[in-house]
């Protein structure tokens, strides 16, 4: 298994004809279009968001912990990637508080069975899409914006496991 | 390309993409930061609507380009396919939510601004402007929107317009992750 990291184009000068020929040829197809938002959530309150996303997150963090420990090579990209879910699980509670609502429920920290990468892509696209879902239910344009904002980092861990699926010949 | 060539300068870029795109003064006004919150109201969302679909526009202009001069190669030509097809998809559904409010939705510039696309390299680093041009627009554009359809399919399109700026930042070999 190996994390996307090095470019498909060096850094810094526009490669030479051979070169980005040998890049062109290592992006694999991407498939056209997602099937998706056919069963979007619908939540009712920004409190019905809030504890998705807790619940979400506590599973997906519970899988990337599981890989840190199963796949040295995937450490970096889980420690990034639970590092931003603490910086975000810090400014929901801010944002629970501003609301007034209850603070988060206490969540175990989760088992993660077998690693897969596929299993990996469908938790963190659950809770990219829980983002999604929930920004109609906010009520309020900060708590919009800061869960955007949330939803634009997951969305970008979202895309890195497809290209790291991509680079082990799967496709999304 | 440097991460710090794309950082420095792209609050600018932002800015002249959306220019060239012929976004409104309101939506200018969003990213350039002089303008703040406004109340939420059917004439913030068509400024919103409206600025998204003149972005959709130019993305869309600039991966024809990039198509029909055959600039890209490979898998990377298969990623323009897609992100276009993407944003055809994200103009159709909002001139679609325009039309449906009774409103006029812009018309594609007929002469687009898309500097220079020469080589490869060129084209990626004008996919990935466009992109964060979007991904940068409708981030700060989305707590403004009043309409809960608008903000749900809003917030779809930014999850694609990440998606295309990190598979460009990725070929380019700039931090994803």
């Amino acid at each position: 298994m190996t994390v996307p990291s090095r470019p498909l184009l060096p850094g810094g000068e526009p490669p030479s004809r051979r070169a980005w020929l040998r890049a062109a040829a290592l992006v694999p197809f991407a498939l056209l279009g997602l099937a998706r938002r056919n069963e979007a959530a619908d939540y009712t309150s920004a409190a019905e968001v809030f504890d998705a996303v807790d619940r979400l997150e506590a599973e997906l963090g519970a899988m990337l912990r599981a890989l840190a420990a199963r796949v040295p090579a995937a450490r970096a990209f889980s420690r990034s990637l639970l590092a931003d879910h603490e910086t975000q699980r810090a400014t929901r509670e801010r944002l629970r508080r501003r609301l007034k609502l209850p603070p988060r429920a206490r969540l175990g920290a989760g088992v993660a069975g077998d690693i897969k990468l596929s299993a990996l892509r469908s938790s963190q696209e659950a809770l990219v899409y829980a983002h999604a879902e929930g920004l109609p239910a906010l009520g309020d344009p900060r708590a919009v914006d800061v869960m955007a904002r949330h939803m634009v980092e997951l969305s970008r861990h979202l895309t890195v496991i497809d290209l790291w699926i991509e680079g082990e010949g799967g496709g999304r | 390309m440097t991460d710090a060539a794309v950082g420095g300068s792209r609050r600018d870029f932002v800015l002249r993409i959306a220019r060239a795109a012929g976004v409104s003064p309101f939506a200018m006004g969003v990213l350039d930061g002089t303008v703040k919150a406004v109340p939420p109201s059917e004439e913030t969302d068509f400024a919103i609507l409206y600025a998204a679909i003149a972005l959709e526009h130019h993305a869309i202009a600039l991966y024809d380009a990039c198509l029909k001069d055959n600039v890209l190669e490979g898998g990377l030509k298969r990623y323009a396919v897609e992100f276009r097809g993407d944003h055809m998809g994200h103009r159709d559904t909002q001139i679609a939510i325009v039309e449906e409010r009774g409103g006029r939705p812009p018309a594609p510039p007929s002469r687009p601004d898309l500097g220079s696309l020469g080589s490869p390299w060129e084209a990626v680093q004008a996919g990935l402007e466009v992109e964060v041009a979007a991904q940068k627009a409708y981030t700060a554009l989305i707590s403004q929107i009043r309409t809960k359809d608008y903000l749900l399919s809003a917030a779809f399109i930014l999850v694609d317009e990440v998606r295309h700026m990190t598979v460009w930042r990725r070929v380019l070999g700039l931090k994803i992750y």
